[in-house]
Formats: structure tokens, sequence, C-alpha cells
């Protein structure tokens, strides 16, 4: 051991100060915040030296948790809110993945003026999301709105797109799936042009349909790209909160976890420290989760992540 | 570099990164920062009138323009470190949750608090908390019906004093083209307070939002669109800019504002002529808008709490409200403000005089701000049809009693 650390002595100390500012700025704050769940902290029991107030919150045990994970109203219908997290995760990420694949094949092909086509793809995702999010919500006016204005136009009935239904979240999720593709387009861009092109000449001397190269050399080829992109846009979509917040505001019908802790933590006339922590670290246990089940099922397709 | 060297510097790199993070703004007793949240035609009125304060009085001044919307939370974050503006221009609104919280200072005692006999008692009541006072008014605004008076000379008509008068003159008005009513939470509490209605009675401490009194109120708005007599935006996000497009393209011939709306109305072509504005109180109650308005408040832990006494003083004098009230037609506090010649010439003052003599008063608690949020649900649910008013309110009344209020009695 001590050979080891005399040998290595120079590497440690170069990383030191990261693992010294990860510890101050990530892995403190998560354990503080871990510590809140288990109290009643708000912003009017929390120590505050500036006005001389000693900070009087108690510690409740598991009690933030029963009563999130009661599922009551009052604290935000917990598993409503998952489901529809779920919903609003998969069906995007769905979308992304398949559009973005879309567009990955036709440029991967030699055709003119690749690369105007490719910058256009990619615009959506140049474009900062508050500026996007703002577009959109004028888009969908119900009353001035474009959208509505081309559906009447070829005779189909405007809609309330932004109103007090689920249509609300099916046009956060067309919105967020328009954000979201030109990243997926360009990861899996580049994952299709390291698939070496002798396994397609090999293919074709075999006789393989385009189908069947498409599913047993393009997807495989993929696998490593995909599996990690996948990987990331869910764990983005899970915790996206801009297009919803910006887009809709507090409609109960686009409200998703991440939503929540934030009206919970800044809409209150206190600050609810530990309901929104509780959140965060139900949020956090499900992507922990979820990570875990994914990590598995690619361990055993062969993949390491 | 010999390896120690560059472990030296490289500590050394993140130690003064660290103390950099760490170190505070220097504070000054004598400099009064302070934060202005007004809009960005406003803003400029309201600097020229605190770099006069600072000319007048032997203090420094700093404004520091803040986005209205980011400023309460901007203000809670740092105020709670100690940091953040000597003096603040807070909503009515968020006086009792800063006091609660113990973010502003108490001003009971001082002549701040002791001479206000010429402030006007609606706004005056805004800057009290559990019997301290935490705040000077500076503007206070009330909610009008706007009215389009070329439409409504053409038609025939005259400015309704009742909803009734609203649905017996639609058909000439264009039908449901004759008002638009806003899905925002803010713009139902005129419908609520029409028959006696309200949020919580503070003093009986009762939550009264789903009496028979609030629903019958909150009902006229959905029985005005189920007549044809009125129009309103489903989507509530784009709610308030549809029913500004609709009111200055000269589609929609009323529609109920506040004072704040004014320049952005008069700046549109219908309005160019800004006589063709007409202000007249909203039908329903007596007292048919809720007080609304802004006061100054001076953080807990600043250092320059004498200056920013003499400051707010200054900001707050019968000739600062009067410069405001000229120049920007925001309505003062100061009862003597009203009778300076330059307002009584400004006609916007004059229109809404006598609507800020005549608001309803709001509950006064720190859960004001969270029982709005709510209620723009319930109210966008009863405003498209998808439940009745009385469904909808007792579902409102159980959030208020399950989420915000929980020792106030539900009826």
């Amino acid at each position: 051991m001590r050979n080891f650390l005399g040998r290595h002595w120079f590497a440690f100390a170069m990383v030191l100060p990261v693992i010294a500012v990860l510890a101050l700025l990530v892995v403190l704050p998560l354990l503080q915040g871990l510590y809140f769940t288990f109290t009643d902290i708000n912003d009017t029991n929390i120590a505050n030296p500036i006005l001389d107030r000693e900070a009087t919150y108690e510690f409740l045990g598991w009690q933030n948790y029963v009563n999130v994970l009661s599922g009551s109203a009052a604290y935000g219908s917990f598993w409503a809110t998952l489901l529809r997290t779920l919903i609003w995760t998969f069906a995007c990420v769905g979308c992304h993945y398949g559009i973005g694949m879309g567009l990955a094949l036709l440029l991967n092909r030699r055709v003119r003026g690749r690369g105007v086509y490719r910058v256009l793809l990619i615009l959506p995702w140049a474009v900062p999301v508050f500026i996007s999010a703002f577009a959109w919500r004028y888009l969908l006016n119900s009353e001035y709105g474009l959208v509505n204005w081309a559906l009447e136009a070829v005779g189909l009935p405007g809609q309330v797109w932004l109103g007090q239904s689920n249509l609300a979240l099916l046009s956060v999720i067309v919105v967020n799936v328009w954000l979201g593709v030109p990243f997926m387009m360009v990861a899996l861009l580049g994952g299709l042009q390291a698939i070496p092109s002798d396994l397609y000449e090999a293919a074709d001397m075999d006789g393989a349909t385009a189908w069947q190269r498409f599913t047993n050399v393009t997807l495989p080829g993929l696998r490593p790209v995909s599996s990690t992109v996948v990987l990331l846009g869910v764990i983005w979509t899970f915790n996206m909160f801009p297009v919803i917040y910006l887009i809709t505001g507090n409609n109960p019908h686009t409200r998703i976890l991440v939503t929540y802790a934030f009206e919970r933590f800044f809409s209150g006339a206190t600050r609810d420290y530990a309901i929104a922590s509780t959140y965060g670290v139900l949020i956090l246990s499900v992507l922990l989760v979820f990570a875990a089940i994914y990590r598995r099922a690619m361990v055993r397709q062969g993949e390491v992540l | 570099m010999r390896p120690e060297a560059t472990v030296i510097a490289a500590l050394g790199l993140v130690g003064s990164l660290t103390l950099a993070g760490c170190g505070g703004a220097e504070s000054n007793a004598n400099e009064v920062v302070y934060w202005d949240t007004s809009g960005s035609a406003e803003s400029e009125v309201f600097r020229q009138v605190a770099a006069e304060c600072e000319k007048s009085g032997d203090y420094d001044v700093r404004v520091e323009t803040v986005s209205f919307d980011q400023a309460l939370n901007n203000y809670k974050t740092a105020a709670q470190g100690g940091q953040g503006p000597d003096v603040l221009r807070a909503d009515v609104g968020w006086i009792s949750q800063l006091a609660e919280a113990g973010l502003i200072q108490d001003l009971s005692g001082t002549p701040l608090a002791t001479d206000t006999a010429d402030y006007l008692p609606k706004p005056l009541e805004s800057t009290k908390y559990q019997g301290k006072t935490y705040a000077v008014p500076q503007v206070t605004d009330s909610m009008a019906l706007f009215y389009n008076k070329r439409k409504l000379a053409e038609a025939g008509v005259e400015p309704p004093e009742s909803w009734e008068d609203v649905k017996r003159i639609a058909p000439k008005l264009g039908g449901e083209n004759a008002l638009f009513i806003n899905n925002d939470e803010y713009y139902a509490l005129p419908f609520l307070y029409t028959h006696g209605g309200d949020l919580v009675d503070t003093e009986a401490k009762a939550i009264t939002v789903n009496s028979p009194e609030s629903v019958r109120g909150i009902r006229i708005a959905k029985e005005l669109l189920d007549a044809g007599a009125a129009r309103t935006a489903l989507d509530q996000p784009n709610s308030y800019s549809s029913m500004k497009t609709a009111f200055t393209s000269g589609e929609v011939a009323m529609v109920i504002d506040g004072p704040w709306a004014v320049p952005e109305y008069t700046g549109s072509a219908a309005f160019s002529d800004p006589k063709n504005l007409g202000i007249a109180p909203i039908p329903g109650s007596a007292t048919p808008s809720p007080v609304g308005g802004h006061d100054y408040v001076i953080r807990q832990g600043s250092d320059a709490t004498e200056a920013s006494q003499q400051f707010i003083r200054c900001m707050s004098s019968t000739r600062s409200q009067a410069r405001i009230a000229a120049e920007l037609g925001l309505l003062p506090t100061r009862s003597s403000a009203y009778e300076d010649p330059d307002v009584a010439d400004n006609p916007i003052v004059q229109a809404f005089k006598p609507l800020a003599a005549a608001t309803h008063s709001r509950a006064w608690i720190p859960e004001n701000n969270e029982l709005l949020e709510p209620l723009q649900t319930a109210y966008a649910d009863i405003l498209a049809g998808r439940q009745d008013p009385q469904q909808a309110l007792d579902g409102l009344a159980d959030k208020y009693k399950s989420t915000v209020l929980p020792d106030y009695a539900k009826r």
C-alpha cells in the first residue's frame, strides 16, 4: 500500500483538487438535500446568521416520503404525476430516436446540398430553448396562432392546444420532439458513418435485401451509440423543465415530477425545501433504477456501458 | 516545471477561485441600492426621481432594474444570504410573506410608519402585517373596464353599469365581441366579488371561495360566455396576449385590465388617439377591483438602514409621487399628490382616481399569492365548461384546506 501511494502520489495529487471541488459542489449538497428530506425545513425555520435566527426545523423521519408516496393531491399526486412523466419521457425519446434515425439515414446518403439540410435540421437545437418555447406558444395560440390558421385553411377545426386538457400534454411533447430530434440525428449520423462499408458490401454479396441490411448491419453497428444516447435522452427528458414550464405554466395536465418540485419550492409563500428535496431524491431514485435496469439489459446484449 | 511546483500552482489556483467565489460584496452605509421592478416604459422616470433624491440627500443611490417576474425569488435568495438591495419595490401582495420570513425591516416607530395620515387607506393596509408596519406605499392600482369609445358610440350604447347591461348591449356590439374575458386568475376576482364573495375571510379564518356568493359571482363569467355576450381564450398561457390583440385590433369593444396596460393600448393603432380609450368602473359590486400596487421595503440586514429610510421618505414624498403620476399615469398613494396641477391634468390618473378609491381589500396574509395560483386552474376549467362553478370552487376550497391554509375552516 505504501509502495502504491509512493509510486502514484503525483497522480493522486493531480486529481485531488477535482475530487475536492466535486465533493464540495456535488456530494455535499446531495447529502444535505438527502438530510432535508427527513425534516420539515422551509425558509421560515432555516438558520440565518445575518438575521440572527437559529434553525428551528425538526427531524420528521420518513414522514415526507409517506406523504408524497401516499399519492395525495396535497403533495402533488405522486403516482399520477409519475405516470404522466413516464408517458412524456418515453413518447419524447421514442419520437426523438425514430425520427432522428430516419433523418440520419436520409442524410447518410450522397444527396445534393447535404450540408444545407444538415444545418437546417440542426437549427432547432441551436436556438435557445426559451426562444423556441415562446415561438411555439404563439404558434399554438388558439385564437391567432399559425397552427390553427393552417388547420382551418384546409377545413379542419382549430383546437385549443394549450388549454385544460391532455391536448396540452400532446402539444408540449410535439414541441420537445421538434427540439430534441437534431441531437439524436447528429449522434446517429456519427454512428452510421463509423460502420465500415465493407460490411454492407459483404451483405450485398450475400444477397441481403435493404431491410435485412438495416436490421442486421445498421442496427447492430449503431448499438454502442444508440444505447448511450437513449440513456442520456431519457435522463434529460425526464428532467426537462423549460419546455413545459415556459409553454404551459402550471397547467395540471402537463405537470411532471420536476415541474411540481419547482412549483412546490417557488410558488408557495414559504419555500418548502423539505418536499422539494423529497421530490428530488425520488426523481434521482427513479432514474437510478431505470439506469440499472437499462444497463443490465445492455450487458445482456453484449454491450459495455 | 517540477511536479511539486505544478501541484502548488494548481492548488493555488483552486484556492484563489474559492476565495473569489466566497468573497462578498462590500457594503457601504451611505449607499442605497434600490431594486426597481417597474416595466421598461416606466423605469427611466423612477431612475430620474431616484437621482434627484440622491442630489437632495446626503447619500448615494444605485438603481438596479430587476424584472418583476424574477424579483421576488431573487430577493428572497439574496436576502437569505445577507445580500441584495437595501430598498426593494415590492408588490403589495409580497409584503406579508417577506415579513413572515423575516426578510424585511419592521418600520413601526419610524416616521415612515407614523406619518401616514396622507395615504389612501386601502394601499396603506397592505403595508401592515400582524399589527406592525413593514412598508411604505409607492403606487396603487385598480382594474377598470376599458372600452373603445368609437365602437360604443357607433352602436349607440353607454358603458355598462352591471353585468346584465353587458348582456343587453352585446348584440349591438357584435355579440361575443362585446367583451373579452381574460382567463387569468387575477381577472377572475371582479366576478368573484360581484355578489360579495371572496377567496378567504381572514378574520373568521374561513375559506369562502366556495360560498354561495362566490359561486354566483364566478358563474356570471360563464353565463356571459354562454349568452354569446363575451368571449375568452381557453389556452390560459396565451389568454392575456390574445385579449390585448383582440382589443387593440378593434375586434373587441371592451376588456377588463389595469392601468399598467394603458401605455400598450395607447401605443396601438386603434387607440392612437388616446381619447378613444374609455375607462369606466368594472360592472358588478361597488368595490369591483382588487387593490394592487407596489410598496417600498427595506431589507433586513441592510447596512444602510438610515440612508434607506431617508431615500424612501424622498421617493414617497408628495412631490416625487406627483411627478411619477404626471409622467407615467400611475396612481399616487398620497391624497395630496392628486391635487398637484400636473396630476390633475393627466387624463389617465383622473379616470382612475375614483376607481382607486373604491377597490376591494385583499387578504394580507403570507399565502395570498398561493391562493391565486390554483384559482387559475379552477377558473380556466369553469370558463372552458369542463367543470360546473360549484364543483370547481369546491375542489379549490379542498385544495386551500389541504395545501395552503390547513388551519382555516372550510364551509
